[in-house]
């Protein structure tokens, strides 16, 4: 008996509508699993996903899910979880909906620091619309939208994120599928806003113009501009120039969690208590 | 009802579903040991499918169920099974199984 999926997906839906060696049907996998180890109760999870491929995965889990519109998938989130502090909720959202339509929703929400799990699949181009520049595609790489070659220059997403102010930063590849298992149950048990980045291949959309034909030539790509944080941490700066570290980059247990000061402003309003202070954020300004 | 096939069909170390195989060889390229190959079939969409083709050699290190994104391959337990060790000659038929462009040994080739 092999491990049971079964259980954690919408059967009806399957097979996915993913293209042949899709990145997305990997981390799904992962998500699965990783739900299944924490051993959280299926009602007690909600996963809101936006547009675009990744925007099906809210489709394939058989949890609470929300389908929501283009790059909205924190705001949605954070209202749901401001309305259900005790249930875990997940975004899931491409590179495109989380920083390009929905980029000011992905960083107020990492400044507010809610407790909400966001899996951002990178596969650096807008896929399901047919290969227009996205924020993080690499400069010079072939999309539709400029032909010639992208000019423009690239978001790095962990440094937005932890500038930002997300309490939990992660970046992983799917050419990992474990490490990607493990990487993830640590950002789903991190309280505060943890944003996870997961680079997958696109080698239909992306690749096909770019000289990788195949889901394998894409995968040796992403593995060769990422390192492990360890190793990249050896590198001169010279060396660092387009290589993306890989792992736990920022875990910050002491910044305050958005729910819990809710909480004390119900109880303001209640007349349980007078005002909020700085004293009572665990870490001082 | 089990859709996905989950079941060992008979004390196997490594099964397929080829009803959710896309032929995308993720899963040949990533096993270390030449346990798998892919097959030319001309009722799947690309052509192929997936096949196991040495499960004698199957070493368990799920490197394939994990990387498959379409819940096509699976491996057993390792409680359940007994897995060989790795050996160079299993190292060497999967290079061979590369070389051949993912395809099985015992298909011609391309």
């Amino acid at each position: 008996m092999a491990f049971n999926y079964e259980n954690y997906l919408r059967l009806e839906k399957m097979p996915t509508l993913w293209c042949w060696g899709c990145g997305d049907g990997v981390i799904l996998k992962a998500f699965v699993r990783a739900i299944d180890s924490l051993g959280i109760n299926k009602d007690d999870i909600c996963v809101v996903s936006g547009i675009g491929c990744s925007g099906r995965f809210s489709s394939y889990v058989d949890f609470n899910t929300v389908h929501t519109t283009h790059g909205r998938t924190i705001a949605f989130a954070t209202g749901i979880k401001l309305a259900n502090p005790t249930k875990k909720v997940i975004c899931v959202a491409g590179d495109g909906d989380a920083l390009a339509i929905g980029g000011n929703h992905t960083i107020h929400g990492c400044r507010r620091n809610i407790d909400i799990t966001f899996i951002l699949i990178n596969n650096f181009i807008y896929g399901l619309t047919n290969s227009q520049t996205s924020p993080t595609t690499p400069q010079g790489m072939w999309t539709v939208s400029q032909q010639a070659g992208n000019i423009d220059p690239t978001f790095n997403t962990c440094n937005l994120a932890i500038a930002a102010g997300a309490s939990f930063v992660g970046r992983e590849t799917v050419n990992d599928p474990k490490k990607l298992e493990k990487i993830m149950v640590k950002a789903l048990e991190h309280k505060g806003f943890s944003l996870l980045e997961v680079l997958s291949n696109c080698h239909i959309n992306l690749g096909r113009k770019n000289k990788m034909n195949s889901a394998i030539e894409n995968l040796s790509w992403i593995d060769s501009i990422t390192v492990s944080k360890k190793k990249y941490e050896t590198l001169t700066q010279e060396e660092q120039v387009n290589l993306l570290p890989t792992g736990i980059l920022k875990q910050d247990e002491e910044a305050a969690e958005y729910c819990d000061m809710y909480a004390e402003v119900v109880k303001v309003h209640q007349g349980k208590r007078k005002t909020i202070t700085q004293d009572d954020f665990k870490k001082k300004i | 009802m089990s859709k996905f096939k989950t079941q060992n069909p008979g004390n196997q170390p490594v099964w397929v579903n080829t009803n959710n195989c896309k032929a995308c060889d993720i899963c040949v390229s990533v096993c270390p040991s030449g346990v798998l190959g892919m097959h030319y079939d001309a009722s799947s969409t690309l052509g192929a499918i997936i096949s196991v083709e040495h499960p004698e050699a199957c070493i368990g290190c799920m490197e394939c169920e994990l990387s498959c994104p379409d819940f096509a391959i699976y491996v057993a337990d390792k409680k359940d099974y007994k897995f060989a060790k790795l050996t160079d000659d299993s190292k060497k038929r999967q290079a061979e199984v590369i070389a051949n462009n993912y395809m099985s040994l015992s298909e011609k080739r391309s």
